[in-house]
């Protein structure tokens, strides 16, 4: 097919876009390959684009033409033709290599694109879909609904894999104490879509304590505390440090308001750690004779005092150079204080074990095949009859006769305002007599005014004070029921028995940093410090240069000593 | 395509972007700013409302930033199945494409605020992992749309695939005429450079743009090993073939360099789709194990 078409312009695009003044209409050929442009009465050929321009057989960007050149622009051939009247040039266009099988080959051999791999985002996408479903879902489901998955129990051996599926579904780290039966989601898991019942806690927790003792009514809040569940406070999968919540204001949503809305519970208004916490309130001694104690307010002004009854005095154990005179070293806390075995507390204080070995209540020296004349401790009435008891058996083995009476007492055993011993000797011979005398001794000095029980000990008096006379009077010989002589002592081993406090985290300090025992001169002087003292290394919740501390630093929520709390937890067995 | 071209401001009402507008600066990076709130907002949730314990996926933050990532995941799910309805008008289509990108990067944060940092071997960080890396290759497909279209124009020179394809087999058509009077063995090499062209194949050779065979370079070589041995009688058509040989290569080059632009720009996606319906299941399996148990 031939067909001429006239064109005219400045420049006569050559390209297969339409736009061009000669449309090229092959693929292979550029949208605007070439351009011909008028020169000095003629034509030039300017290259546009990419596609090699050939004319005669070079190469070129931009060649004038003349009449008979032959240009290879691609698939055409374009030869150069003598220009028509009223033209600058002309040309003719002829299509040489005809697009044939070479194409339709190359098409059908090329592999372009990624779909035609043989890759399929489709397969891909539902392969992945049903796999995961299938093992993440649908297993997991199985086992759990078919009963592959068997609660923990002390006897049967769960097999490994229900558990590797149970674990596929764990929801964070296992608190450390839980991990030896967390595998069988069913030891708490025991319903599908069901929160844990606190059976499930129970059944390990059953005699986890109280928080109130059962017989304080605390109304709303009463009902608030019995319907909490275990899972409220207590939530598991939230890291090996185990599944307590630490954080104050769970206590506190209770806690900082109480006195109003709880009264019964005699708890003060918590506002927080360090500031918001009250001053500590000690439990002292009131009546040591009744067994009476009293709450009182540690760091008023005058300070609370104890009433142990006792006369003790710290600072005069712990003197400095201890007592050359009689032999002994300075002493030190721990001579008396004796940690228990786990090192939180202290043993309680005892004549046998603190005192004795320098407060010995030997009240004669004479030489004996049996164990020296001691006054029993702890047995005020019955040492009347013991002392008594012992110059009767001196006498046996002829101790009266060996050791008459002298006229008088020696002047150096009796201090000022001390009554006298009796005045006149027993006649020789008379053995009871002897014993008595002696006895009366002997008695006169362990209950005398400042030695003896009254070194220590208050006499049963209403004052405390010790009345030899008295006392003696028809003391001998010895009565069946004497009447009591010394007061009892009530010495506390806690002071703050709401908290817990652990001398053993606390080893590294000295005893001094905290409790002032130096100076403190009487035993009513209470030697626990208050929250000042603590306030001094224990920042709050979140303090980065204090030790954190929160309430359960301190407190403790589940009380042994209140029984157990499923029976207010509304929890039954 | 680039963030660093100047952004034409469009009129509230009229969604259709310039022509040099990106899609990532779409409405004057309208949800850029609304991913930054989002991320912002979930970070002051998760530093202020803290459960009891260290955060983890419950409680009122976990819930949230849970529910929220959950949404987040389907509605950009739903937009991949929307993106290939051509009924959208262009203007929408940029909109949703400029929010896809921008929520799905929100959405790693939102996340991996809802995990609170705890991993594991379970369902839960499988789903955490696989969104990771729905998103990283999400994130390589922006990467892919900005870089290589340009590189792509550039190689390409207006011309089309088909064109470049034509253009070979043109030269394969001259290679027959120009090689005919050449010795048994350069023919062979040629004819085979001719018949045996490869373009395109694996995805690897589509990807790396490397095609260790390549008949046409074997020719090349062929003819360099041998150019002593020509006789001056063939002297021009054995310059003529070395030439379209050459050519043929450099076309073949420029193909090759199309289709991996291509392969690049499109392989991120046998990532991100899959991994989003693996994802899907993973999600599911997440959400309905931690109210299961």
């Amino acid at each position: 097919m031939r067909r001429s078409q006239h064109a005219s312009g400045p420049r006569i695009g050559l390209g297969r876009g339409t736009d061009n003044a000669v449309p090229l209409a092959d693929i292979r050929v550029g949208l605007h390959i070439a351009a011909l442009v008028p020169r000095e009465g003629g034509i030039a050929i300017e290259k546009l684009g990419s596609s090699p321009l050939i004319i005669n057989g070079d190469s070129v960007d931009y060649a004038r033409l003349n009449p008979g050149d032959e240009i290879l622009l691609g698939p055409y051939r374009i030869e150069i033709l003598p220009p028509p009247e009223g033209c600058d040039g002309a040309i003719q266009i002829e299509l040489v290599q005809p697009m044939g099988a070479a194409l339709e080959r190359l098409s059908a051999g090329a592999r372009i694109g990624l779909e035609r791999t043989g890759a399929s985002k489709r397969i891909y996408a539902w392969t992945g879909f049903v796999v995961i479903a299938v093992i993440c879902l649908a297993v997991p489901i199985i086992f759990y609904s078919g009963g592959y998955m068997q609660p923990w129990s002390k006897q049967a051996t769960n097999p490994k894999f229900p558990q590797l599926v149970g674990l596929s579904w764990n929801a964070g780290t296992f608190s450390n104490a839980h991990r030896f039966f967390a595998a069988d989601c069913k030891t708490c898991h025991q319903g599908a879509f069901a929160a844990i019942p606190d059976n499930a806690c129970l059944s390990c927790h059953a005699k986890v304590g109280n928080h109130v003792m059962h017989h304080v009514k605390l109304g709303a809040v009463g009902e608030e505390l019995a319907s909490l569940r275990c899972v409220d406070c207590h939530s598991e999968h939230r890291g090996i440090e185990g599944s307590v919540i630490r954080e104050a204001h769970l206590c506190l949503g209770c806690h900082r308001n109480l006195a109003d809305r709880a009264p019964a519970a005699e708890v003060r208004d918590i506002g927080g750690w360090p500031q918001g916490h009250p001053q500590f309130r000690a439990t002292l001694v009131a009546d040591a004779a009744k067994g009476a104690t009293m709450r009182a307010e540690l760091g008023t002004s005058p300070p609370p005092m104890d009433h142990p009854g006792i006369k003790f005095s710290h600072a005069a154990h712990l003197v400095k150079g201890g007592f050359p005179a009689l032999g002994y070293k300075e002493m030190a806390c721990a001579d008396c204080h004796v940690a228990e075995p786990s090192g939180q507390s202290y043993l309680p204080i005892t004549y046998k074990k603190q005192c004795e070995s320098c407060h010995e209540l030997s009240f004669d020296k004479v030489a004996l095949p049996w164990p020296d004349a001691k006054v029993p401790h702890g047995d005020d009435v019955g040492v009347i009859a013991a002392v008594w008891n012992y110059y009767a058996g001196l006498a046996l083995r002829g101790g009266a006769a060996a050791a008459p009476i002298p006229a008088a007492a020696p002047a150096d055993r009796r201090g000022a305002g001390m009554p006298a011993p009796p005045a006149a000797a027993p006649p020789p011979g008379d053995t009871q007599g002897w014993v008595t005398a002696k006895s009366l001794e002997a008695l006169r000095i362990v209950f005398d005014e400042r030695r003896g029980c009254a070194y220590c000990h208050n006499s049963t008096a209403a004052d405390g004070a010790w009345n030899t006379d008295k006392i003696l009077a028809g003391a001998l010989p010895p009565k069946a029921d004497p009447p009591h002589v010394v007061a009892p002592v009530m010495l506390r081993t806690r002071f703050l028995p709401n908290a817990r406090f652990d001398h053993a985290s606390h080893r590294g300090m000295d005893c001094e940093d905290c409790h002032a025992s130096r100076t403190a001169q009487t035993s009513g002087e209470v030697l626990i410090p208050g929250v000042d003292n603590c306030v001094k290394c224990h920042g709050g919740e979140k303090a980065s240069l204090q030790a954190q501390s929160t309430c359960i630093t301190c407190h403790i929520f589940h009380r042994s000593e209140f029984g157990a709390m499923r029976m207010t937890a509304g929890a039954t067995p | 395509m680039s963030v660093s071209e100047p952004v034409s401001a469009p009129g509230a009402a009229d969604l259709r972007p310039t022509r040099h507008e990106s899609f990532l600066a779409f409405d004057r990076f309208r949800f850029l700013k609304w991913a930054v709130i989002l991320v912002a907002l979930a970070i002051v949730m998760y530093l202020l409302v803290r459960p009891y314990g260290r955060p983890y996926g419950g409680g009122w933050t976990g819930y949230t930033l849970g529910t929220v990532g959950a949404l987040l995941i389907l509605w950009l799910t739903w937009f991949g199945y929307r993106k290939r309805s051509y009924t959208e008008n262009a203007g929408r289509l940029a909109a949703r494409l400029s929010a896809h990108v921008y929520l799905g990067i929100a959405l790693f944060f939102v996340a991996t605020l809802h995990t609170g940092f705890h991993f594991g071997w379970n369902v839960h960080t499988l789903a955490y992992a696989l969104m990771c890396i729905v998103i990283a290759s999400g994130i390589y497909g922006v990467y892919a749309y900005v870089r290589y279209p340009r590189q792509m124009t550039e190689n390409r020179e207006s011309m089309t695939t088909v064109q470049m394809l034509g253009r070979i087999a043109g030269i394969d058509d001259e290679l027959r005429g120009v090689a005919m009077p050449l010795d048994d063995a350069t023919v062979a090499v040629v004819e085979r450079a001719i018949t045996d062209t490869a373009v395109g194949g694996s995805a690897w050779r589509q990807l790396s743009g490397r095609y260790p065979g390549c008949t046409t370079a074997m020719a090349i070589a062929h003819m360099e090993a041998h150019a002593r041995e020509v006789a001056p009688a063939n002297a021009d058509a054995w310059r003529q073939t070395r030439l379209k040989l050459e050519e043929k290569g450099a076309v073949l080059q420029r193909i090759r360099a199309d289709i991996r632009y291509k392969a690049l720009m499109e392989v991120w996606l046998y990532l991100h789709v899959p991994l989003t319906f693996a994802l899907l299941a993973a999600l599911t399996a997440h959400i309905i194990s931690v109210f299961f148990l």
